[in-house]
């Protein structure tokens, strides 16, 4: 290929060199280059920027998918404060966010910091850990653990053998939540490979030192661990809320797009689906999407107010 | 990286793109007209790939009879369906032919997006249906739809289940919601709790609906209101957990929504020894369940106020009001009701064929199941049934309120009062009324 032109024939994307406007030096050629790989991103901002603002329109319209939306004012936010099945949904959200994202933070940490003692075949184990994230938001992995947690799937077999009567783990209203959060938990892995990354970042004279001032394991890792990688896991804590928030899929495949048993798998993303899908209002869906970015903004903002208190960096 | 590997790359990036948007303008299967002139009809239904075959074979005799139009058609399960459906309506992408959910028929008309078809009787000849049949999808004066067949609900037996526990089938015909709690009661004794004796969805409109029918009341009014009592949901959601109780009914959360074919079902897996399916499925639950599947009616017709039962559809072909090709649409719906071949082809997969003389014609050539199946269905469209009405926008959110409150009163985190009271309470605001 020659170098001398900027694309192949055929491509889309033409490099005009064209002439100059007189008052300005012709860019560099490498510039151009730039700007070829940006193109992606622009492409893709402008595949992004419409729907933002359009959806900030529907938010505020009366929009039934087939007939012209029609301009209601904020009435669709006022309807948000009288609909029960939404605060149901912000519970069920709620509730999962708050139990599955410290938990697998924690496994994830404890996790990494177990690969981190330089164990043969390092690469393999985290790969192998890592998989499950890979996995976990997929709908082959949502029905596995149904036939897991099935009445008579391996988990009640198992809690058989003590005797123990297992219940339906996702048709039981009281347990289907729990049953996700555990495999939200089991997707521990991409957290896991982040803080693998930062433990590796700790210098190992920091430790040395300690353990020469009799500092024990659990006080290295609470006065030397903890503070170095709280960035780290500042970072992931901000990532998994966010995630979190906008789980969809494992509910929908769970109760088959129904939020069940009895909406206590109603995440607000699922409930939001439905209300614009099934039930015809995408105005009311378009205000619930506006109103779930106001809330992971105010998670955001406050984590990040918080974290003063908290993140060291160490320079 | 050198700078040539850099071009080459932004080349690939840049072909990349070129096809991504080059495959979008041809949009998603819309009615872009195929080349030589002929007409490409869009045509959506759900279903499995065995319905899929039976559809493909028909619409091959009707691309034969009619040179110039093709059908160029798309299927997937139910669920994703129904959402894909109201998407491409909002994208000003409605297909030409569409499967129309019963529950969403007014949903679409009542906002204009289908067309009617009473105003085209020269080109679809509605003539050999029953009345009841093109009642199903008749809003005030107007047609919005055709029954892509006929079926009913039916309440099977698995005889083999019942010959080895020595258990005395009922008389379908006669039989009462008691008889169905003995019934259940005796099969799960004698099986030692290894068969439940019945299982049915207490959160499925259709059941509730033939029931509430029974007690002399419309579920849905024929304005569009909501007519079912407190008092007959309460009833139907206490027959269910007093056979839960006596042990007929499954405990609670037995039965999981894995998925919802024959294969899968719990009849089939003999767990159950009997539960209510659509007519027109007869053929595939007993393949699946053993081959000695009895059709009963739904208990309690012939000894409540009112008969309950009547003839229904499992789903409405319609046509968009803003089809480009509503001649050639309107001619395969023709095809697809009153031609025996199509029927032919087509076989029972959406149930009875709608047209009455078409029906007879076809029944000789069709399986032992099928034809029972079409004799049940005789047997009903003979008799007076009260006439129902089409469901008013709303009703799914109708249907995802009852799925959600049953699944309450299963874990007894409501009684059936509370639960009664509750749906139609929100049974009433969701039909704004």
């Amino acid at each position: 290929m020659s170098t001398t032109t900027g694309a192949p024939a055929g491509a889309v994307v033409r490099l005009d060199p064209g002439t100059p406007p007189p008052a300005r030096r012709a860019r560099p050629r490498r510039d151009r280059a730039g700007y070829l790989f940006l193109l992606p991103w622009f492409l893709g901002m402008l595949f992004t920027i419409i729907p933002f603002f359009a959806s900030l329109y529907l938010a505020f319209t009366d929009y039934n998918l087939l007939n012209a939306p029609r301009w209601i004012g904020a009435e669709n936010f006022t309807e948000m404060l009288h609909d029960p099945l939404l605060r149901q949904s912000l519970k069920v959200t709620f509730v999962y966010t708050f139990v599955s994202v410290p938990l697998s933070l924690v496994v994830a940490l404890g996790v990494a910091m177990l690969l981190n003692r330089g164990i043969r075949g390092l690469a393999v184990y985290r790969a192998v850990f890592y998989l499950p994230s890979l996995l976990g938001g997929s709908v082959a992995v949502v029905l596995l653990w149904r036939y897991i947690f099935g009445l008579d799937g391996i988990v009640n077999a198992f809690l058989g053998w003590f005797g123990i009567d297992g219940p339906g783990w996702t048709s039981d209203p009281d347990y289907a939540l729990t049953t996700l959060i555990v495999l939200h938990i089991w997707t521990f892995g991409s957290p896991m490979v982040i803080f693998l990354a930062g433990l590796r970042q700790i210098p190992a004279m920091y430790y040395e030192a300690a353990a020469t001032d009799g500092a024990s394991r659990w006080r290295q890792f609470r006065s030397v661990t903890l503070p170095l990688l709280s960035p780290i896991i500042f970072f992931n804590l901000i990532q998994s809320l966010i995630t979190s928030f906008q789980t969809f899929t494992q509910g929908f495949v769970l109760s088959g797009g129904t939020g069940g048993p009895a909406d206590s798998t109603m995440f607000y993303n699922l409930y939001l689906y439905q209300q614009g899908f099934s039930q015809f209002n995408m105005g009311y869906a378009s205000a619930m999407a506006w109103m779930l970015l106001v809330v992971i903004a105010a998670f955001t903002a406050l984590n990040f107010l918080a974290a003063k208190y908290w993140v060291f960096y160490d320079n | 990286m050198s700078r040539r590997a850099v071009l080459r790359t932004a080349g690939l990036t840049g072909l990349g793109l070129g096809l991504g948007t080059s495959a979008c303008g041809r949009g998603f299967g819309g009615g872009d007209d195929a080349e030589g002139g002929t007409v490409a009809l869009n045509m959506v239904w759900w279903g499995d790939a065995k319905r899929a075959e039976k559809t493909q074979a028909a619409l091959e005799i009707f691309q034969r009879k009619n040179p110039g139009v093709t059908v160029r058609t798309e299927y997937q399960d139910s669920g994703p369906y129904k959402d894909k459906l109201a998407t491409r309506f909002a994208a000003g992408n409605a297909p030409d032919v569409m499967a129309m959910r019963m529950d969403s028929l007014r949903e679409y008309a009542d906002r204009g997006a289908l067309l009617d078809l009473g105003q085209h009787a020269d080109a679809l000849d509605l003539t050999g249906l029953s009345e009841n049949a093109r009642a199903l999808a008749t809003v005030g004066d107007r047609t919005y739809g055709v029954p892509a067949g006929l079926n009913a609900i039916g309440f099977v037996v698995n005889r083999t289940l019942t010959e080895k526990y020595n258990v005395a089938v009922p008389d379908g015909n006669t039989w009462n919601w008691p008889d169905l709690a003995r019934f259940a009661r005796e099969v799960t004794r004698a099986s030692g709790g290894r068969v439940y004796g019945t299982n049915f969805e207490a959160y499925t409109l259709a059941n509730i609906i033939v029931f509430t029918r029974q007690r002399g009341e419309d579920f849905y009014t024929a304005d569009g209101g909501l007519g079912v009592s407190e008092a007959t949901v309460a009833d139907w959601f206490g027959i269910v957990e007093s056979m839960r109780a006596e042990g007929g009914f499954p405990p609670a959360g037995f039965i999981e929504k894995i998925g919802a074919s024959a294969e899968q079902s719990y009849l089939a897996k003999g767990s159950i020894a009997s539960q209510i399916i659509p007519t027109n499925n007869l053929l595939a639950f007993n393949a699946a369940a053993g081959g000695n599947l009895a059709l009963l009616r739904i208990p309690g017709e012939t000894q409540s106020v009112r008969r309950g039962q009547s003839v229904d559809c499992p789903h409405l072909w319609s046509i968009a009001a803003a089809s480009k090709h509503r001649a050639e649409a309107l001619r395969l719906l023709d095809f697809l009701v009153n031609d025996v071949e199509a029927s032919k082809a087509t076989g029972t997969t959406r149930g009875v064929p709608a047209n009455s003389t078409v029906a007879e014609e076809i029944k000789p050539t069709l399986s032992r199941d099928d034809q029972a199946a079409t004799e049940y269905l005789g047997g009903l469209q003979r008799e007076r049934l009260p006439r129902s009405y089409t469901y008013p926008p709303g009703s799914s959110k109708i249907a995802a309120t009852l799925e959600s409150i049953a699944a309450e009163v299963e874990f007894k985190r409501q009684t059936p009062q509370q639960a009664a009271k509750a749906f139609v309470e929100a049974g009433r605001k969701a039909l704004g009324r």
